[in-house]
């Protein structure tokens, strides 16, 4: 790995983080009305805003205010909700957990089933396979995952009875240890299939694509003129390259499937960040939104950070300009 | 393996959240006996699961009248009388009383024995507390009927206390169940900043009370409760522990219910009444009290009293005639309530059966009377919408466009549905969903509005529950009081009159001159008076379906 | 009177335009404009994912513009009786409140259209003219436009239109300017990245040195080669837009005074097992704009942006400096 670039990838980042913190700045002092009811709601009384006032510097200039609303953020302290009378950083990394694990599920589940599908797709192009492949896949990318949570519940948990419909452990009994993580991947299979749904159905055709395309170059060519089966030459050489460009969408999918957790744990009682996110649209609880804007986008800071850094170690043509 | 004790406990209806937004109810705490003989000794064990729809927040029941905190938390307290299924007062933390002067003093002698649940011994001391620092000063229902009464108390010793009021105050034993009046321990609440937040008081989500169960853990995904082993009702509780399981989506939780991972819901929802009545796995009853409140009347709020800047839409009683004209309620009552309950005959819960009054002239439901009406006062039809043409204190050319503030649920179905018949007689109306702290914030606290939704719990006497709607000296910021801003001085003198007549047959008349001055200045309209349904594991028994907060007490379930 | 470009590319023997036999990377190359959209077109009519695209598409679309005409008068009203599964009367049956659902789909794909129109226009004007004025003007300009671009990149865009909406109101402008404003920079770095490939080729420096002004060059050259891949990218966004706007109505964040398909499956969700009608029409509403647009977009794709599968420019696309740039985030 080349350390220069990774060294300026890393410097990227703080660009990144500072244009997070201005936009999200500006949206809310952009707002119309008082800003202390951006930060505060508005049913407090008048003592209340003006601690808040104060707190948030609210009658300085916007420069010092941007400076505090920075220096706040960097230091996790997100604010207070007005709603449930709690700080924003608690009340999202308790939320956390449970989120993570059921979006790196669904992201195992999608990629592992994507590649797999796209790759038994491309071994015959347009073939049957392949073409129902296809059209399933884009059915399912336009189907919105919060219909296909519904429908899932109804059908799968509900006439079955395999999997249980709401929560993320079973209310009567104590498990503990491998007992309790058996509980909850039980309780784990259904949100994380509905989640990965969508997703599979792009993984498996960016697979398809690339593999097909690998499939075209010369040195498979010459690969296969030295006497390699087609399908040896898919598995052993395509598809190692073809799972670059996949690489690269999970990375940029994460967005996606933040907002589709949230849609999916809310059908199904996920205790997770979609519902905190899903109650505070409802009621305008604005610190926990921007709270949730902040972490999701230094997330995908990240995410894409590591993307890049895994990309370039396993690419060596790759050439930052 | 799995143990399934059932124990219903109240799941929290979405309804009553709004229930509880709003006002109280005095709700009877019944004997703790259960109400279905069992013929052998209950089993004993198991855990009970409850469905509750959001996660509360605080479980301190005694500094807030909503719903979903009483749900989660009323089992872990006791009040100082319960109140039975047939209208008698039953000892709880009181074991008797005594009342003089036909109701300005009240002398309880308290129960001897009770433990906290950290081991401290339950004193007068904790019920002067509760009632100065917390309930006269944050539980909406307690200030609006014994703080305008001018309730004191006094603590002589430790096993007496005596509740003194300057004029005779008859409902005050209807008010101290556990839903009305949950006693908290002076110990552990004494050093709160302030009672009424997690932040200024800490002891809000590791709560310490009397009750049958007491808290294990609290967790985003549920609260777990266990048995309380030194409940001074020896034997009881039979369960070992209750969970209250957050499922937001109340459809989810009646397919949780279902398919048996939980083992009580406390409002099924309208379309799927039908099918859980006919499945044998399930148990129904008919909750007329939810826990924010018994006998609630969903009720929509004109404005009359709106700040400078507002039109003021609804001052012109004919306005408000000729809006309950054009409701068509009978419509609204089958397809939000689902035909539970009943549209509401009267100002005063049908419930409150003394202060009941029947045969009252409503407007009824006349879409060309509602548009006749309209015109008199001055709105002209102009191509389908009112605007004002000479309306007394509204600009020529105002239209008429008004907002609607709700919780979401149920309340916002009815929104949509008057949103459509008002636009018949050319009234446009913006729904707006809201949240607990923003509806009381724009309705009680600002006055920022035109017309709301409520859910006015009357409780067993109106004065907990109805009064506060139309007292004039209830006219506050406190959420669920007088939202209209109605203020009529003989309804006042009624009130008043009736309030210190001990001789229930005495009030009735008094009552019935009320409301039908009410019914001629319709203030309100009263929509309906809400009954939800509740459903439960067939298997369980012994629940005390009067009792929303000790329900739990007694029951068991067949494993 | 033809013009020095297509002396250009007589000298070169005839560019074939869309022809898979000439190499793209070819620097002398410019295939014809007006050539290359009528063989596209030609070609996408024979496309037959395409052309069923088109079909949903269309018929998506007219049912929005002909709203009022198809479904006359206030769809919120009440018709009939609650619950009623599809029949004769009505198509979709009707909802809770005795609504007509066939109606509410179709003032549905009203208000899906209503908005994605005013996204896509005002996003591809927005990230056009950035894209091809930093592709082509390069220097510091480029730099700038890039950082701003970033700028709007760079927070999730479903939690922030989520923020915007608690604090500025659910209104349907608010949601076609938010929306917009989260979606230009995608196609502005799209449309750069295409001017960058154009820019440098032989033909355009032939143009200037004739005296052509910046202007006539970009109108003529530029952008026709920019449009096909911008359109693909137009085309997915629209998509995404639908999605979208599904979402938050179905979180119940959307206008409350116009019907929408987002709002429609989330009304059902209580009735699903007495109603299933409630949900599964808006449900497939949705899928079939999304469908068709993406099977237009994809056929847009394989008739106009490259010229076959395994072109040196589409493997390109997957090489890109920073992953992060080109697909959105979130």
């Amino acid at each position: 790995m080349d350390r220069r670039y990774v060294i300026r990838r890393l410097l990227q980042v703080l660009p990144a983080v500072a244009s997070i913190l201005i936009v999200t700045f500006v949206v809310v002092h952009a707002a119309p009305g008082d800003p202390v009811v951006a930060v505060a709601g508005e049913s407090g009384d008048e003592a209340y805003y003006a601690f808040m006032r104060e707190k948030f510097g609210l009658d300085r200039p916007a420069l010092q205010q941007f400076l505090t609303y920075a220096g706040n953020v960097l230091r996790g302290d997100l604010g207070v909700s007005f709603v449930l009378g709690q700080d924003v950083s608690t009340l999202i990394a308790e939320r956390v957990p449970a989120t993570l694990l059921l979006m790196g599920t669904a992201l195992l589940v999608s990629t592992v089933g994507g590649v797999v599908v796209g790759a038994l797709a491309a071994r015959r192009p347009f073939g049957p396979f392949d073409l129902s492949v296809s059209t399933g896949a884009l059915i399912g990318y336009a189907l919105p995952s919060f219909w296909l949570a519904q429908l899932a519940m109804l059908t799968i948990a509900f006439r079955t009875g395999w999997f249980p419909i709401q929560g993320m452990t079973d209310a009567r009994a104590n498990y503990t240890g491998l007992a309790h993580w058996g509980d909850v991947a039980h309780h784990l299979v259904l949100p994380a299939l509905v989640l990965a749904a969508s997703e599979v159905a792009l993984i498996s055709r960016i697979a398809r694509t690339g593999i097909l395309a690998e499939m075209d170059s010369d040195y498979i060519r010459v690969a296969q003129a030295k006497g390699l089966s087609a399908s040896g030459a898919l598995f052993h050489h395509a598809l190692r390259n073809a799972l670059l460009p996949v690489v690269t969408v999970v990375g940029t999918r994460i967005g996606f499937l933040f907002s589709g957790a949230v849609l999916v744990e809310t059908v199904f009682g996920w205790p997770g960040l979609g519902r905190l996110v899903l109650s505070a649209a409802q009621t305008r609880d604005h610190p926990v939104l921007l709270g949730m804007v902040l972490v999701v986008a230094f997330t995908l800071v990240l995410a894409n950070l590591i993307t890049d850094l895994v990309y370039s170690r396993v690419d060596p043509r790759i050439r930052y300009r | 393996m799995k143990k399934r004790l059932a124990v219903a406990v109240l799941a929290m209806m979405l309804v009553a959240t709004a229930c509880g937004g709003d006002d109280d109810g005095g709700d009877a705490a019944p004997d703790t006996q259960s109400t279905t003989p069992t013929t052998a000794a209950p089993a004993r064990g198991g855990t009970l699961v409850v469905a509750i729809g959001s996660d509360p927040g605080s479980l301190n029941p005694a500094v807030t009248s909503n719903g979903g905190v009483h749900t989660a938390s009323e089992m872990m307290f006791n009040g100082l009388v319960g109140w039975s299924a047939d209208g008698k007062p039953t000892p709880e933390l009181a074991q008797s009383w005594t009342i003089d002067g036909n109701g300005t003093a009240y002398n309880f002698k308290l129960r001897t024995g009770v433990k906290w649940h950290d081991g401290r011994d339950f004193t007068s001391d904790d019920v002067k507390f509760t009632f100065e620092r917390a309930l006269l000063k944050l539980h909406s229902r307690t200030q609006a009927s014994m703080g305008s009464a001018q309730l004191t108390l006094e603590a002589p010793n430790p096993t007496t206390v005596i509740f003194r009021f300057p004029n005779p105050y008859a409902p005050l034993l209807q008010q101290l169940n556990v839903t009305e009046a949950p006693i908290i321990p002076k110990h552990i609440y004494e050093g709160c900043t302030d009672l009424a937040t997690v932040a200024g008081c800490p002891a809000n989500k590791t709560p310490v009370g009397t009750g049958p169960f007491k808290l294990d853990s609290y967790t985003i995904q549920e609260i777990k409760l266990v048995r309380n082993p030194t409940y001074f009702r020896a034997g009881l509780p039979y369960l070992d522990g209750m969970v209250q399981r957050v499922i937001p989506d109340v459809g989810t939780q009646i397919l949780a219910l279902e398919n048996k991972e939980i083992d009580w819901v406390g409002s099924v929802p309208g379309p799927d009444i039908e099918r859980v009545k006919k499945n044998s796995a399930i148990g129904t009853s008919t909750a007329p009290r939810g826990s924010g409140g018994g006998n609630c009347t969903t009720t929509m709020i004109f404005n009359m009293k709106p700040p400078a800047g507002r039109t003021p839409f609804f001052a012109d009683v004919r306005t408000r005639q000729a809006v309950w004209h054009a409701i068509d309620r009978n419509q609204a009552f089958r397809t939000v309530s689902f035909s539970q309950g009943k549209v509401s005959a009267a100002p005063i819960n049908s419930g409150i059966t003394f202060a009941a009054a029947s045969g009252l002239t409503l407007p009824s439901f006349d879409v060309n009377r509602a548009k006749t009406l309209l015109d008199q006062v001055g709105w002209k039809d102009e191509g389908g919408a009112r605007v004002a043409r000479g309306v007394a204190n509204v600009t020529d050319g105002t239209k008429f466009e008004i907002d609607w503030h709700g919780f979401a649920g149920d309340q916002t179905t009815y929104g949509e549905q008057l949103r459509g018949q008002l636009s018949a007689v050319g009234i446009t109306m913006q729904v707006k969903t809201e949240d607990n702290a923003t509806f009381s914030a724009a309705v009680f606290n600002r006055r920022d509005f035109d017309t709301g939704v409520a859910s006015y719990c009357n409780g067993d006497d109106p004065e907990i529950g109805f009064r506060r709607q139309v007292d004039s000296r209830q006219i506050s910021t406190t959420a669920f009081s007088n939202g209209a801003g109605y203020s009529n001085p003989d309804v006042d003198r009624l009130l008043d009159t009736a309030s210190r007549e001990p001789d229930p047959a005495k009030r009735t008349p008094l009552y019935r001159e009320l409301q039908e001055q009410l019914v001629k200045d319709l203030p309100y309209v009263w929509l309906t008076e809400s009954a939800g349904l509740r459903a439960f594991n067939a298997g369980c028994t012994g629940f005390n379906h009067q009792n929303t907060g000790l329900f739990a007490e007694a029951a068991s379930c067949k494993k | 009177m033809s013009t020095p470009v297509s002396a250009t590319a007589e000298f070169e023997g005839g560019a074939k335009p869309g022809g898979p036999v000439l190499p793209s990377g070819s620097p002398l190359a410019e295939p014809q404009a007006p050539h290359r959209w009528r063989t596209a077109l030609r070609n996408y009519l024979r496309h037959p994912a395409g052309m069923a695209g088109l079909a949903l598409g269309v018929l998506v679309f007219v049912a929005g513009i002909l709203a009022d005409v198809i479904s006359p008068g206030d769809p919120f009203r009440t018709v009939g009786d609650p619950l009623l599964p599809p029949s004769g009367d009505h198509l979709m049956g009707t909802d809770n409140l005795g609504r007509d659902v066939f109606d509410a789909v179709i003032h549905g794909a009203r208000t899906s259209m209503v908005v994605v129109t005013g996204v896509v226009i005002i996003a591809s004007f927005i990230g056009l003219t950035i894209g091809i004025v930093a592709g082509y003007r390069g220097g510091w300009v480029d730099d700038l436009l890039m950082r701003i671009t970033e700028l709007f990149q760079s927070v999730p865009r479903f939690f922030l239109v989520l923020l915007i909406v608690a604090l500025f109101g659910a209104g349907l402008d608010n949601l076609i300017y938010i929306l917009a404003i989260t979606s230009w920079p995608t196609l502005a770095r799209v449309s750069r990245a295409e001017v960058l490939s154009v820019r440098d080729r032989v033909f355009v420096e032939a143009a200037r040195s004739i005296g052509a002004t910046d202007r006539r060059i970009v109108l003529r050259h530029v952008l026709p080669n920019v449009l096909p891949t911008a359109l693909v990218v137009i085309a997915l966004t629209g998509s995404r837009i639908i999605l979208l706007e599904a979402s938050l109505s179905f979180l119940g964040l959307g206008d409350p005074t116009v019907m929408s398909w987002g709002y429609l499956v989330s009304n059902a969700q209580r009735f699903l097992r007495v109603a299933w009608w409630m949900s599964v029409f808006p449900g497939l509403a949705i899928a079939v704009a999304v469908l068709g647009i993406n099977l237009m977009s994809d056929a847009l794709n394989d008739v106009l942006a490259s010229y076959s599968k395994a072109s040196p420019r589409r493997r390109r696309r997957f090489r890109r400096r920073s992953l992060s740039a080109q697909l959105p985030l979130a």
